[in-house]
């Protein structure tokens, strides 16, 4: 009984991640801008893969690798975005300005 | 169990073929980082995936570790290499 | 002591994150004969580390943590531990490197001997190797010209 709980949570946030990766791409394919782009796959990626990594812990379980796939977890969530405040960074030193409505698409 | 596995692998697949047209397409290089860090995040799901489809996780967790490592680090190298004055 | 970093949230995610790093490179070399891994990847992860810590924060922090003769050092001690463990071998009348002579100073079955060796070597590796990456990212940006001989 208990089993089937947790295949079923785990197929959840399994399938909740994956609605977020679809949506940063869709983000990144569409918006008008590098820095709207950013923000799509900065945050949504960073979501997406947490609820995966943690869909995937609780099917493995208790056990050594379910503590190490917590690990990677814990990692992205301060890894990903830090590489996104040094691309945003490098851009904005560079001189690429934000767009601004009435102008064309990039 | 394993189909569902197998499915989710292909959709994320898919979702990376997407992304390639950024990498080819985007005007400039912070566009092509900006994919290429997207891509990296992808494959490591798609790497643990396939370590629960082959029934041997404790390999598999070890190189997406090591892969999220490089990912970042790669990341971080190549930004501070583009805010240089040339 | 608190170092200056260009970017004050990059240096600090980089300084938290580098000893973690390399604790799971230490776990990487030990873990050779189990899992991936061995004396080369975890070396090279070692190196990435430092390699970090050189970008977010500069040349001239850096040198205060390891100098260039610290470097070289190192790398000159992982081969000598590596070739030390292979005449070790030799003066206890076996072949160049046959760890099963190691059994008669350690006191343990030759098979554990045979493991405690390999175990040594790969040590020996994977200090070399962090000391040659670090090396090699030094000479390619700063251009094989130190900042000492710049202001001669």
């Amino acid at each position: 009984m208990i089993e089937i709980g947790m295949i079923v949570l785990s197929v959840i946030f399994i399938i909740g991640g994956i609605f977020f990766f679809t949506t940063a791409t869709i983000g990144l394919l569409r918006f008008p801008d590098f820095f709207a782009r950013l923000h799509a796959t900065g945050k949504g990626d960073t979501l997406a893969v947490l609820l995966c990594l943690i869909g995937l812990a609780v099917y493995e379980g208790v056990s050594l690798t379910g503590l190490k796939i917590v690990f990677i977890a814990v990692f992205m969530a301060l890894a990903q975005p830090t590489a996104t405040h040094a691309i945003s960074r490098a851009a904005l030193r560079r001189g690429i300005q934000p767009w601004t409505k009435g102008e064309d698409k990039k | 169990m394993n189909q569902f596995f197998i499915g989710a692998g292909m959709g994320i697949s898919v979702l990376v073929l997407l992304v390639l047209y950024r990498v080819v397409f985007g005007p400039g290089v912070y566009n092509r980082i900006a994919a290429i860090s997207a891509i990296g995040t992808k494959t490591l799901i798609i790497l643990l995936i396939m370590g629960f489809v082959f029934h041997r996780v404790d390999m598999f967790v070890d190189i997406s570790m090591v892969y999220a490592l490089l990912n970042f680090i790669g990341c971080v190298a190549v930004a501070k290499y583009l805010e240089m004055e040339s | 002591m608190v170092r200056q970093s260009d970017d004050i949230i990059i240096g600090t995610v980089a300084r938290m994150l580098v000893p973690f790093i390399q604790l799971f490179a230490l776990y990487v070399i030990m873990h050779g004969h189990y899992s991936p891994g061995g004396g080369f990847q975890g070396g090279v992860i070692l190196g990435a580390s430092l390699v970090l810590l050189l970008i977010t924060h500069g040349l001239p922090e850096t040198k205060k943590l390891i100098s260039e003769k610290g470097v070289a050092i190192l790398s000159s001690l992982g081969v000598l531990i590596y070739a030390g463990i292979g005449l070790l071998c030799l003066i206890l009348l076996g072949n160049f490197l046959d760890y099963s002579q190691l059994s008669k100073i350690l006191q343990v079955m030759p098979a554990e001997a045979r493991s405690l060796g390999i175990l040594g070597i790969e040590t020996g590796v994977g200090l070399t190797v962090m000391a040659v990456m670090f090396s090699i990212f030094l000479d390619i940006s700063t251009g094989g010209v130190l900042p000492e001989d710049e202001e001669e």
